[in-house]
């Protein structure tokens, strides 16, 4: 393999590696322990979920923009549900149930009205974000509300002993995290219905001659993503012990983010569902190191935007010298 | 001295050689063809020409000098005009506009375009090609693929006093036109000639070429093999160098079916633009379907296919009734398709060929049900690829990667997988090279054998007669009549078409 292949290939790895080096050497004695990295998955694992149904609806060429708005909206029903009373079980399952409806609903959208991915969901981001902000009356929900088994659960995990004198766990939220991106792995990687996805991406007009219910699997696609959207916003909401109508704004760009880092680790440029978790590691480790180092979040901002450039620039001019 | 003379042309892809020695010369006033096997490495030394790919060495010259092609924009300016195998048009602009892509667009004061100017200007590359029935402000989307395809011809032929033409490259510019609209633009290339225009002409259709080229240079694997006069080569002569050895028939003999039970029948049926229509077809029978191009031929595929909705009629399929409503409705029930498009109707071009050839039977038991088994999967695309003699470096190879004929192979045997009852084929064989299309109707030839029926959709008439037992004839959306394809003649096809049968007879 040549040097530029490998570079292709890796490249984004390599600069992965780079980040974790660079944040090694800075910070010596905090940011390799499993303590931090035990944190950052944590932290990583809304974000992990959206990316994963994210992934879902990107390997047919599509994406969904109302996955932010999705999940505020789902902490928010949460809320409401948790203040008038209903156990937990009743909760969270009417939320996600409402996370795959108002995701089939995009489904059908695109697919059986035929309105393009980004007006759709655009429309979709609004009415969801409105209906969070109706329900809510505005207003944060959290105190008595929230019962305390369920804002518990974030804060629980499963305990791994102990390192240097403190108890160290797997985080609840972690294991979440994890099963959600196994699901997605089995369904994506594994199944018939994940390669008839590929297949879409790949070309839609043949895989249709070819036998594949396109609109059916399109609305089935969308309506996961939807569901993994309301997830993320149930542990938003736990881990907080409130809910609030813009929790989950800064999902949707990190998610799209997320799995954009990841296709560039690919040859043909098809989003990958290990590939996202990558790309979710690096949004993670950067906001991690950048914010031990105290370096000001807006200026944050800025880093992280620069590096996703970089990586697609790289990886795009890459492929483009090939030719 | 040449006009044009490339030598020692090389260039490989990631170490994989493209283009080995190639060397030609184009004189002025000549009409050259570039004959070859698709893979032989037609489409990389135009794409060089055109200043798209950058060689790894070459030695061009014009009027004997040394010069570079290094952008498309120069290409342009030394004079090359091109018409590429994959034609694009952009579909919501105009006729006027499609023909001045990439051109500069004439301005009032340098600043607002000038529409007249533009239309009018545009109006005289048509008519150049003769065409004077496309209004150059209509939506290009409106217009039939024949006609896209006479635009795209005539943006060649745009007259630019700032860098005028001296060559036109045309590959395979009669693919998607019908005989009249060809005749026409051999006119206007042989006037090029006889004005001291070079042509660079690249064509399967070898009767075409031998009939309008003055010399030919066959090419196989990367390298030129050979150029001579074509007063002094014969049409086998011509195969043989492209494909290396010796081909005896062009159309392999029919077969001797075992069955003959009636597979479809078709009562009344309409949809879209196709008028009702009846007719039935045997086992093991290959229906052909000629017209001239858009008579109704893709829409009744299309319909029998489930991918057009049905005004009216009734369908049976193996004496069963059928009533598709979607392409999967077709495969469920035994009925295959083979589209006219193969890039973007049959490919998943950036996915492996094993992926491309059990898309249609994913769910399989003997493919894992509803869970992924790729190496029963590949094995399953490696018999398969097997039984239409593809060539590849196994079906983890990605489908892109492949000739034209052998991307062909791979949708034909996606088609097959399934053993169906009955194989929709539309247009197989275009732009297809000669020792895969041979290939192809062999397969044609041995699925019969076992009973499968066919209609095959084409406009290349010598195949429809080598290879039907029937012909159906369309036009304007009906089929006007059935006729049995053996002792047939061209010219007698060829009219009832344009509906002179009687006429002739």
């Amino acid at each position: 393999m040549s040097i530029g292949t490998l570079l292709r290939r890796y490249g984004t790895l390599i600069g992965f590696a780079l980040i974790l080096g660079f944040f090694w050497f800075n910070l010596p004695d905090t940011f390799m322990t499993a303590r931090n990295w035990l944190n950052i998955t944590q932290q990583l694992s809304m974000l992990m979920v959206v990316a994963a149904g994210m992934t879902i609806v990107m390997v047919m060429g599509d994406f969904d923009l109302s996955v932010g708005s999705a999940a505020s909206l789902s902490g928010i029903v949460a809320g409401v549900l948790f203040a008038a009373g209903y156990p937990i079980w009743a909760t969270v399952g009417i939320s996600l149930l409402g996370g795959l409806l108002g995701g089939a609903i995009n489904g059908v959208l695109v697919s059986f009205i035929g309105i393009l991915p980004f007006v759709a969901t655009l429309a979709m981001l609004t009415i969801l974000s409105g209906a969070a902000f109706v329900l809510s009356g505005g207003k944060t929900i959290s105190g008595a509300s929230i019962p305390a088994d369920f804002s518990n659960f974030a804060r629980g995990g499963i305990p791994l002993g102990e390192i240097g004198g403190v108890a160290v766990m797997l985080p609840n939220l972690t294991i979440v995290a994890l099963v959600v991106v196994f699901a997605v792995w089995v369904l994506l990687e594994q199944t018939t219905f994940g390669r008839r996805l590929y297949a879409i991406g790949g070309n839609i007009e043949a895989a249709y001659l070819s036998g594949v219910a396109v609109r059916r699997l399109k609305l089935i696609a969308f309506a996961l993503t939807g569901l993994s959207a309301a997830g993320a916003g149930l542990m938003y909401a736990s881990r907080v012990a409130s809910a609030n109508p813009t929790q989950g704004s800064g999902l949707m760009l990190n998610a799209i983010a997320a799995v954009f880092l990841g296709m560039t680790m690919s040859e043909q440029g098809v989003p990958r569902i290990l590939a996202t978790v990558i790309g979710v590691l690096i949004l993670g480790v950067l906001d991690n190191g950048l914010t031990q180092m105290s370096v000001d979040s807006y200026v944050r901002q800025i880093l992280v935007g620069a590096i996703i450039l970089l990586a697609v620039a790289a990886s795009s001019f890459s492929k483009r010298l090939r030719r | 001295m040449s006009f044009l003379s490339l030598d020692n042309v090389q260039k490989a892809y990631a170490g994989v050689p493209a283009l080995r020695r190639v060397a030609l010369t184009i004189e002025a006033g000549e009409i050259h063809a570039l004959m070859g096997e698709n893979g032989a490495g037609k489409s990389t030394l135009i794409k060089i020409l055109a200043g798209v790919v950058a060689p790894d060495a070459a030695d061009i010259r014009i009027d004997g000098r040394p010069v570079t092609i290094g952008s498309p924009k120069e290409a342009h300016r030394l004079g090359f005009r091109f018409i590429h195998q994959e034609f694009n048009v952009v579909p919501a602009l105009s006729v006027a506009e499609n023909i001045f892509m990439g051109r500069r667009y004439p301005k009032h004061g340098g600043v607002l375009v000038n529409w007249r100017a533009l239309n009018t200007t545009a109006r005289g590359a048509l008519e150049k090609l003769g065409i004077t029935h496309i209004d150059p402000r209509q939506r290009m989307a409106r217009l039939s693929p024949g006609d896209q395809m006479l635009v795209r011809l005539s943006s060649a032929f745009l007259s630019e006093p700032d860098a005028p033409a001296r060559l036109y490259v045309m590959d395979e510019p009669t693919a998607a036109l019908t005989r009249n609209e060809s005749e026409r633009l051999f006119r206007v290339l042989r006037e090029i000639r006889a004005a001291g225009g070079s042509v660079l002409y690249v064509s399967h259709r070898l009767d075409e070429v031998m009939a309008l080229c003055d010399r030919a240079t066959v090419m196989r694997d990367g390298a030129t093999v050979d150029t001579g006069r074509m007063a002094d080569i014969t049409h086998d002569d011509l195969v043989a160098l492209m494909i290396g050895r010796k081909v005896e028939e062009a159309y392999p003999a029919p077969s001797t079916p075992s069955t003959s039970g009636m597979a479809l029948d078709v009562r009344g049926l309409a949809a879209g633009r196709l008028q009702p229509t009846s007719f039935s077809l045997r086992q093991s029978e290959i229906l052909g379907i000629a017209g001239l191009s858009g008579s109704g031929q893709r829409e009744l595929v299309r319909a029998l296919f489930g991918d057009l909705p049905l005004r009216g009629g009734t369908i049976a399929l193996d004496g069963r009734p059928y009533r598709p409503f979607s392409p999967a409705d077709a495969w469920k029930a035994g009925i295959a398709y083979v589209p006219r498009e193969r890039r973007s109707e049959g490919l998943m071009l950036t996915r492996p060929i094993f992926e491309n050839i059990t898309l249609a039977q994913l769910g399989r038991q003997s493919l894992g049900g509803g869970f992924l088994t790729p190496k029963a999967e590949q094995r399953f695309a490696a018999t398969l690829g097997a039984d239409v003699r593809l060539r590849s470096t196994g079906p983890r190879q990605l489908a892109a990667e492949l000739s034209g004929g052998n991307q062909q192979k791979v949708v034909f045997a996606k088609a097959l997988s399934g053993n169906p009852k009955l194989l929709l084929l539309d247009e197989p064989t275009r732009g297809v090279d000669v020792g895969a299309k041979f290939d192809i109707y062999t397969i044609i030839r041995d699925m019969t054998q076992k009973g499968m029926a066919v209609i095959l959709v084409s406009s290349d008439l010598p195949e429809l007669i080598g290879m039907c037992d029937r012909i159906a004839v369309m036009r304007d959306g009906a089929i006007t009549e059935i006729v049995a394809a053996q002792g047939l003649r061209e010219d007698d096809l060829l009219n009832r078409c344009y509906g002179r049968a009687r006429l002739v007879a």
